[in-house]
């Protein structure tokens, strides 16, 4: 089952970052809603989950949005997961303060890794700013703890109908 | 114990996928171009991808669309507002135009009637039905008198009835209780034109004129003039054109005549105040 619903968080992610790209072209970079699923799933998942989610959803930003290279997201992505995977099974993170922290600092990581990574294998890549990657982060935070809050609260409300049927 | 054995083989995973893109990426970048691997993906995922920006297109298209759509029904609104502004504006410039016709005929006429006269405005139209009357905006205060002669810029109109202070009623020829000497202008044959209207008729009809003798020449088509004979309008003012001659049974001949003046359209008359001269007016009259 937690499979399924990682596949359909992808869904949607790919559906938005597409809606970015045809309603913001320009600043379709600003959100990453791939990170925010691979964040919450090795919040919630650990390490394995957390690696196997990115590696997907590294994978799909890549065929879909990539160069001509494949792989650089992926790889960037797996690494987030295992990160944040590793990370929520040493501390607590599970108030929204702590979550936005690490989706700050996922995102800025994540930013960094790949340009790192394109440099290494002298791939072109996307040009970023410290500002950007900040005001990146920024939104990422938001949004995602925005999306977690929702999508935990709904978790809630459902097991307690199902609790008092 | 489980826990450790999960670490483990957690790590080895993420070595196994590491090294895997990065053989992946170092064999693409080898190659200088898009793997055969990339191509594949690319051409599975692409279909979807179209359909996605279709359907995005689709939808900011459908609601431009509407936007636009809105903005034009607001815009034709406004159209449509400006136009009956400009319509009123439209319909109002021509009936000051057409006043400005009309008060420049009663100012050329009042230039050349040897008689002082004053401009007046028709305030009511009709009195009862079986009264032809109308109604002037000016009254003894202005000058006018009981029994003064009204006339248009295109015949005699009738005479004032009533006088107030400054309104005054006018018994139109058309009445049938109204009376005017007249001369056919051609053959100077003189009789009395009375209006037809004292039964209940809206109809604005044509003016007898009496007492014309049987042989009399009178033909379709004379104009009939005020005589003077009747002391009550000045002689010469044209009232109407012949439009039947009959011969009669009796002494006298049946004769119709339509007057010239536009009893339908009257919006603005000349009332005369001063006395009647005798019998003379100029040409420019007629």
């Amino acid at each position: 089952m937690r499979v399924f619903w990682t596949a359909v968080a992808l869904l949607a992610a790919l559906l938005l970052q597409t809606a970015l790209t045809q309603i913001a072209p320009g600043h379709a970079r600003i959100l990453d809603p791939f990170l925010i699923v691979l964040v919450y799933c090795g919040l919630t998942g650990g390490e394995m989950y957390g690696m196997l989610a990115g590696a997907a959803a590294g994978w799909i930003q890549d065929i879909h949005f990539g160069g001509s290279v494949l792989g650089l997201s992926g790889l960037t992505k797996i690494l987030i997961g295992f990160s944040v995977g590793i990370s929520s099974t040493r501390f607590h993170l599970v108030e929204a303060a702590a979550r936005a922290l690490v989706l700050f600092v996922a995102t800025a990581a994540d930013a960094l890794i790949y340009t790192q990574l394109a440099a290494v294998f002298d791939v072109a890549a996307y040009e970023i700013t410290p500002v950007g990657i900040l005001v990146r982060a920024l939104v990422n935070a938001v949004v995602g703890v925005a999306a977690y809050e929702i999508l935990e609260r709904r978790g809630r409300l459902g097991m307690g109908v199902r609790r008092r049927a | 114990m489980a826990s450790v054995i999960e670490t483990r083989k957690s790590r080895l995973l993420l070595l196994g996928l590491v090294l895997a893109h990065l053989v992946a990426i170092s064999k693409q970048v080898e190659r200088g171009g898009q793997s055969l691997l990339g191509q594949g993906l690319f051409a599975l995922v692409t279909p979807l991808q179209a359909v996605i920006t279709g359907t995005i297109r689709g939808v900011s298209g459908g609601w431009a669309g509407y936007v636009d759509l809105r903005r034009v029904y607001e815009q034709n609104r406004s159209l449509q507002e400006r136009v009956r502004v400009l319509e009123s504006h439209l319909q109002a410039r021509q009936e000051q135009a057409q006043e400005a016709e009309r008060l420049r005929e009663m100012l050329q006429l009042k230039k050349e009637l040897p008689l002082g006269v004053l401009a007046a405005e028709v305030i009511v139209r009709e009195g009862a039905p079986w009264a032809r009357t109308i109604t002037l905006d000016k009254g003894s205060a202005d000058g006018v008198r009981l029994n003064a002669p009204v006339i248009s810029a295109t015949g005699v109109v009738g005479r004032v009835i009533a006088v107030g202070p400054h309104a005054s009623r006018v018994q139109l020829i058309l009445d049938g209780q109204a009376g005017v000497g007249v001369r056919i202008e051609r053959s100077r044959v003189t009789g009395i034109l009375v209006g037809q209207t004292g039964m209940l008729t809206a109809v604005i009809g044509d003016l007898v004129m009496k007492y014309v003798p049987s042989l009399a020449d009178v033909v379709v088509g004379d104009v009939a003039v005020t005589s003077g004979l009747d002391h009550l309008y000045p002689a010469g003012l044209v009232v109407g054109r012949v439009r039947s001659a009959a011969r009669g049974n009796g002494l006298f001949r049946e004769i119709l005549v339509t007057p010239s003046a536009q009893f339908n359209t009257l919006e603005e008359v000349l009332v005369v105040r001063t006395p009647i001269p005798d019998d003379t007016m100029t040409q420019g009259v007629r």
